[in-house]
C-alpha cells in the first residue's frame, strides 16, 4: 500500500496508449491498491488510471461515492476496470474537470451523459456495466487516459473553455 | 518594446483575419493572444500583440489606414503597459454560472449587472441571445462570474428576487464545480 507519484503533463508517458492487461494475477492486486491510495491521497479525487502513476497497464478506478456531488447521484460505488471499453454512449453534457495530471487547469469538456461499459473487475470478473451523469464523466476522463489522450485534448476553445486555477485544491 | 491591444470590426466577409494578420507580420508584431466572433453579421477580433520595438500607440496605428479605407474595418490600436498585460485568466473567486431567461424587454442585462458590479463580482464571460418565435422572443443571458469571498448570498439572492418581479425573468445561479480526476 503506497502512494503514488502522480506523473505531471508535459510527461511524455501521459500521452502513450497503454497496453492491454494479459491476465489479471494476484500482484496486480498491489498495483490496484496503490491505485486507490493514491486516488483517495488527492482532495476530492474520484479517479484515478495506471498511466498517470507511469504504469502503461489498461487498469482505471472510479469512485464518485467519496465526493458530495457523486454521492448523491446514481453510481456505482468503488470501480475497479481492467481493459475497459466503452461499447455505447448517449447524450451529452458539459463538465468542469480537472486533473490530478494537469493540476494547473481546469476546463469545460463535453462529454457523453451515459456509458456501457465492458471491464474485467479486480477478480478477473467479466462485467458489463451503465453508469450515468457524474461518473459517467469519471470513467470516460479515465479511459481516455489509457488511449494517451488529456482532457486538453478534448477542449473546443482555449478562450472560453480552459480557466487556469488559482490554486490546488 | 511593448504590448499593443488591436481591435477590428466590420461587416462580416472573407479574408479580414488574412489582411490584418499580413499587417501586423509586415509590420514586425509577434500575436500573443487574441479571439474574434461574428455578431449579427459584424465580424469583431482583439489582439493583443507584442512588438520588440514599437511602444507608442502613433507607430503602429498608421499601419492600418488602408484597411480602414479599403476594407471599411474600424481598427482601434491602444499601447498596453507591461503590468496590464496578464496571459491567463485566473480565478480570484469562487466560479458560478448566472443564467437568466425572460420574455425579451429592456434592461435585464443592466438590472444584473448593476447588482454584481456594487457586490465587486467579476463578470468572465457574457453571452446573451433572442432566443424562440418572432411574436414571443426569449431573451437569454448567461454569465461566467467569480463571486467574491465573503460575499453575502443572501442579500444577492433577495436582490434578484426583486428583478425577477420587474422583469419577469428567471435567474439561477449555480456554483461551477469541478471534477477531480
Amino acid at each position: 500500500m503506497a502512494v503514488l507519484p502522480i506523473l505531471k503533463f508535459p510527461d511524455p508517458l501521459l500521452q502513450q496508449k497503454s497496453a492491454p492487461v494479459e491476465s489479471v494475477t494476484p500482484d496486480l492486486s498491489s498495483l490496484i491498491d496503490d491505485l486507490l491510495d493514491t486516488m483517495r491521497a488527492s482532495p476530492g479525487g474520484v479517479g484515478i488510471s495506471a498511466p498517470q502513476v507511469g504504469i502503461l497497464k489498461r487498469i482505471v478506478a472510479v469512485d464518485v461515492s467519496a465526493s458530495k456531488r457523486g454521492s448523491q447521484a446514481i453510481n456505482n460505488g468503488l470501480l475497479i476496470l481492467i481493459n475497459p471499453e466503452i461499447l455505447a454512449k448517449g447524450g451529452r453534457q458539459i463538465v468542469r474537470e480537472g486533473c490530478m495530471s494537469i493540476p494547473d487547469y481546469t476546463a469545460n469538456i463535453e462529454r457523453a451523459q451515459w456509458v456501457l461499459v465492458d471491464a474485467l473487475d479486480r477478480d478477473g470478473k467479466h462485467v458489463i456495466l451503465e453508469s450515468v451523469g457524474f461518473e459517467a464523466v469519471a470513467i470516460q476522463h479515465e479511459v481516455d487516459h489509457l488511449d494517451g489522450i488529456l482532457f486538453l485534448d478534448r477542449v473546443t476553445s482555449i478562450k472560453t473553455d480552459l480557466f487556469r486555477r488559482k490554486k490546488y485544491r | 518594446m511593448g504590448h499593443f491591444s488591436v481591435s477590428v470590426v466590420g461587416k462580416d466577409r472573407p479574408g479580414i483575419v488574412a489582411e490584418v494578420s499580413r499587417i501586423l507580420f509586415e509590420q514586425g508584431c509577434n500575436i500573443e493572444d487574441s479571439t474574434c466572433t461574428i455578431l449579427s453579421g459584424q465580424f469583431a477580433m482583439i489582439l493583443v500583440v507584442f512588438h520588440p520595438k514599437m511602444a507608442a500607440t502613433g507607430e503602429l496605428n498608421p499601419a492600418f489606414e488602408e484597411v480602414r479605407s479599403r476594407m471599411g474595418l474600424m481598427v482601434t490600436v491602444h499601447a498596453l503597459k507591461d503590468e496590464e498585460v496578464v496571459h491567463e485568466k485566473a480565478f480570484s473567486g469562487a466560479p458560478h454560472i448566472i443564467s437568466v431567461y425572460g420574455a425579451d424587454r429592456p434592461g435585464i442585462v443592466y438590472m444584473v449587472a448593476k447588482e454584481l458590479a456594487l457586490r465587486k463580482v467579476n463578470i468572465t464571460d457574457l453571452n446573451t441571445q433572442v432566443v424562440g418565435s418572432k411574436d414571443r422572443p426569449v431573451y437569454v443571458m448567461v454569465l461566467e462570474v467569480d463571486l467574491p469571498e465573503g460575499i453575502d448570498m443572501k442579500e444577492l439572492e433577495r436582490e434578484f428576487d426583486r428583478i425577477r418581479k420587474e422583469l419577469s425573468v428567471s435567474i439561477t445561479v449555480r456554483p461551477i464545480e469541478t471534477m477531480e480526476l
